[in-house]
C-alpha cells in the first residue's frame, strides 16, 4: 500500500519552495532523493534553517492536522519528493492503526530532534554544533542508505550551514577550518568526509538517542 | 507527596477544548480517567532522561518544563507548561524518554497510566486528533525558540516569549488584559533562550525601561501590547490556536 | 560582485578566508566582520583574563582594508583565593 504512493515523485529545482509559510497545502511531501529544510525568515531578512530533511523524511505531514504552513520548506540544492494527497494521509492514519502509530513515531522523532538542536545551539559552542550535526547527519544518512560509514553527500552551502547552525557565515568558516586542522573532517566538491567517526563523536558527546532508532531498525512499534 | 483528595481534570478538559470542542461523552470519558494525584515540591524532577514511564503526568497546578542536563553542567529548557499540559504525552509512543520533566513551581499533577491514555485515544480518535495535535504545536514552539536562539536578539527572544506566554495562558483562561503570574527566574529564561541569566536581567531591564512592561513580585504586566509583539515580531500562527477544527 | 576575505584571530587560531563572499560594497564586509566577533567570543569565553578576537577585511588584491578588534581585558580587585 505504501508503495503505491511512491508512483508520484517529482523534481525540485534548487532554490525552489516546496511550501510556503501560511500555504495550506493539499499534498504531503516525502523527500525521496536530495536534501530539503525546514527554514523561517524573519522581516529584518535573516534566515533561520530549522530542520535538515533528508530521504525518508515528510516535510509536512503535520500539516493535515495543523491546517497552516508556520514556517517554509525548501531546498536550495534540488530534491526529489513524492506528493501524497492529504486525503490519503488521512485515509491511511483512520483506518490503519499500525501506519497512524508509525506516522506518529516519525513525528515525535522530528521533535527529538528539534530538541537537540535546540541544545546545540542554546548550549554547545559552534565548533561541536557543526561536529554534533555532522554526526546526526551521518547516522540519519545511513539508516536510509544514503551515507557509507564514514562519509554522505553534503550539497548545501557554508551560508545555509551558517543559518542553520546560527552563527555568521564567516565563523562556519573558521569552524571548519579549525576542524579541518583536527583531523576530524574533509568537505570537498559537496562530500563531508569524517575521518574518525568515534572520535568525532566524542569531540561532540554526541548520543543518538535522540532519534529512537531501534525502533526505526526493526520497524516494529515495540522498542 | 500526600495524595490529593479532590482531583479535577477540569483543566486538561479546558485545555483540550482550547483546541477543539469536545462531545460531553469525550468529557465524561475524560473525567473517568483513573488518575493518581501528587503535590510537587518546585525544582522536583517528575520524569528523567533514560526513565521508561508507565504512566503520563497531567500538570494541575504550577508549572513544569522540561529541559536536558549536558555534561558540563549545562541546561537546555525546550518548553515550560502550565496547568492542562501533558509534558510527558510523547512516552506514550517513545517508550525510553530523551529528556527530563521538572517542576519550576511547586505543583499539583495528576498520573494517567498509559493503558487508560491508550484506551481512551482507541475508543475516541476525537481525543487522539486532539493530542496529537498538541504534540505538533510543541514541535512548532521548539521551531520558533529556535529561531529565537539562532537569529533574534537577546531583547527580541525575551519579549517573543513572554508574548508566547501570555498567549498560551490566555487560551486556556490562565490570564488575560496582558498580564500573568511568571514564576520563572532570570536563569529559567537564560536556560531557555541561550542567554546568560546577566543578560537576561539586563534585557528585562530594557524592556521595563521602555515601559513596555512592569515586573513586581512575580507579576508581569504587558502594558504595551502592541510594541512588544512589534519589538519582536510575534505572529501566535504557530500556536495554531485560532483553528477549532481538527 | 566584488570579493571580499575576512580573516579571523584570537589569539589561539588565525583563520585566513579561503572562501571569500561576494558583497556589495566594502561597508558591508565591515558589518560581516563585526557580526563574526561575538561569535568567536562565544565560542571562547570564559577563558584568560585576557584575549584579542580580530576580524579583517580584505579585497581581492590582498589589501587590507579593515581590522575590528574586540579585546577582553579581566582583572581581579581582590585575589581570589588559590584553589
Amino acid at each position: 500500500m505504501l508503495h503505491d504512493l511512491c508512483g508520484r515523485t517529482h523534481q525540485v529545482s534548487a532554490n525552489e519552495d516546496i511550501i510556503g509559510e501560511g500555504e495550506r497545502p493539499e499534498n504531503v511531501h516525502l523527500v525521496m532523493e536530495g536534501f530539503a529544510c525546514r527554514y523561517k525568515l524573519l522581516s529584518d531578512g535573516k534566515r533561520q534553517i530549522m530542520a535538515l530533511l533528508v530521504p525518508g523524511d515528510f516535510c509536512d505531514l503535520h500539516i493535515a492536522i495543523l491546517g497552516e504552513m508556520d514556517h517554509s520548506i525548501g531546498t536550495g540544492w534540488g530534491c526529489t519528493c513524492v506528493k501524497i494527497p492529504r486525503a490519503t494521509i488521512n485515509d491511511l492514519t483512520t483506518n490503519h492503526p499500525r501506519i497512524a502509530r508509525a506516522l506518529w513515531w516519525a513525528t515525535l522523532t522530528d521533535e527529538g530532534t528539534l530538541r537537540e538542536w535546540l541544545v546545540n545551539m542554546g548550549q554547545r559552542r559552534a565548533d561541536k554544533q557543526m561536529a554534533h550535526l555532522f554526526c546526526e547527519l551521518l547516522v540519519r544518512l545511513q539508516t536510509v542508505g544514503c551515507a557509507d560509514e564514514d562519509s554522505f553527500e553534503f550539497p548545501i552551502s557554508q551560508s545555509d550551514l551558517a543559518d542553520t547552525l546560527g552563527v555568521t557565515p564567516v565563523h562556519v568558516n573558521r569552524v571548519l577550518q579549525e576542524l579541518r586542522a583536527q583531523n576530524l573532517i574533509v568537505w570537498r566538491s559537496k562530500r563531508l568526509q569524517i575521518l574518525n567517526v568515534e572520535r568525532l563523536k566524542a569531540f561532540c558527546d554526541f548520543n543518538p538517542n535522540y532519534l529512537h532508532l531501534t525502533r526505526r531498525a526493526n520497524g516494529d512499534s515495540s522498542e | 507527596m500526600v495524595p490529593t483528595p479532590a482531583l479535577s481534570l477540569n483543566m486538561l478538559i479546558r485545555k483540550l477544548e482550547s483546541i477543539s470542542r469536545l462531545s460531553d461523552e469525550e468529557r465524561r470519558a475524560i473525567e473517568r480517567l483513573p488518575i493518581t494525584g501528587r503535590h510537587l515540591a518546585a525544582h522536583q524532577d517528575i520524569v528523567r532522561e533514560k526513565d521508561r514511564p508507565s504512566q503520563c503526568c497531567l500538570l494541575l497546578e504550577g508549572w513544569a518544563c522540561r529541559y536536558q542536563l549536558l555534561s558540563e553542567g549545562k541546561r537546555q529548557i525546550f518548553s515550560f507548561h502550565i496547568p492542562g499540559d501533558i509534558p510527558d504525552l510523547q512516552s506514550l509512543h517513545l517508550k525510553v524518554m530523551d529528556h527530563s520533566v521538572c517542576t519550576v513551581t511547586q505543583a499539583t499533577v495528576a498520573f494517567i497510566p498509559h493503558e487508560a491514555l491508550r484506551e481512551l485515544t482507541a475508543a475516541f480518535p476525537g481525543i487522539a486528533a486532539i493530542l496529537w495535535r498538541d504534540t505538533l504545536v510543541d514541535g512548532a514552539i521548539f521551531r520558533e525558540w529556535m529561531t529565537g536562539i539562532g537569529r533574534r536578539s537577546a531583547l527580541e527572544a525575551v519579549a517573543h516569549l513572554l508574548c508566547e506566554l501570555y498567549v498560551k495562558l490566555e487560551a486556556v483562561g490562565l490570564a488575560r488584559d496582558h498580564a500573568y503570574r511568571l514564576p520563572l527566574t532570570q536563569a529559567d529564561l537564560g536556560d531557555a533562550l541561550g542567554l546568560s541569566n546577566v543578560h537576561v536581567n539586563r534585557t528585562l531591564r530594557d524592556l521595563r525601561d521602555n515601559g513596555l512592561i512592569t515586573l513586581h513580585g512575580g507579576k508581569l504586566q504587558i502594558d504595551r501590547w502592541q510594541e512588544l509583539t512589534g519589538l519582536c515580531d510575534f505572529d501566535a500562527t504557530y500556536l495554531h490556536l485560532d483553528r477549532g477544527a481538527v | 560582485m566584488p570579493l571580499y576575505f575576512i580573516d579571523t584571530d584570537d589569539d589561539v587560531l588565525t583563520v585566513y578566508d579561503d572562501q571569500g563572499q561576494d558583497l556589495p560594497g566594502p561597508k558591508v564586509a565591515r558589518d560581516m566582520a563585526h557580526l563574526v566577533l561575538p561569535d568567536m567570543a562565544r565560542q571562547k569565553l570564559p577563558d584568560s583574563d585576557r584575549r584579542t578576537f580580530k576580524a579583517s577585511v580584505r579585497d581581492e588584491s590582498g589589501t587590507v582594508l579593515y581590522v575590528a578588534t574586540l579585546t577582553l581585558v579581566g582583572e581581579w580587585k581582590v585575589e581570589p583565593p588559590a584553589s
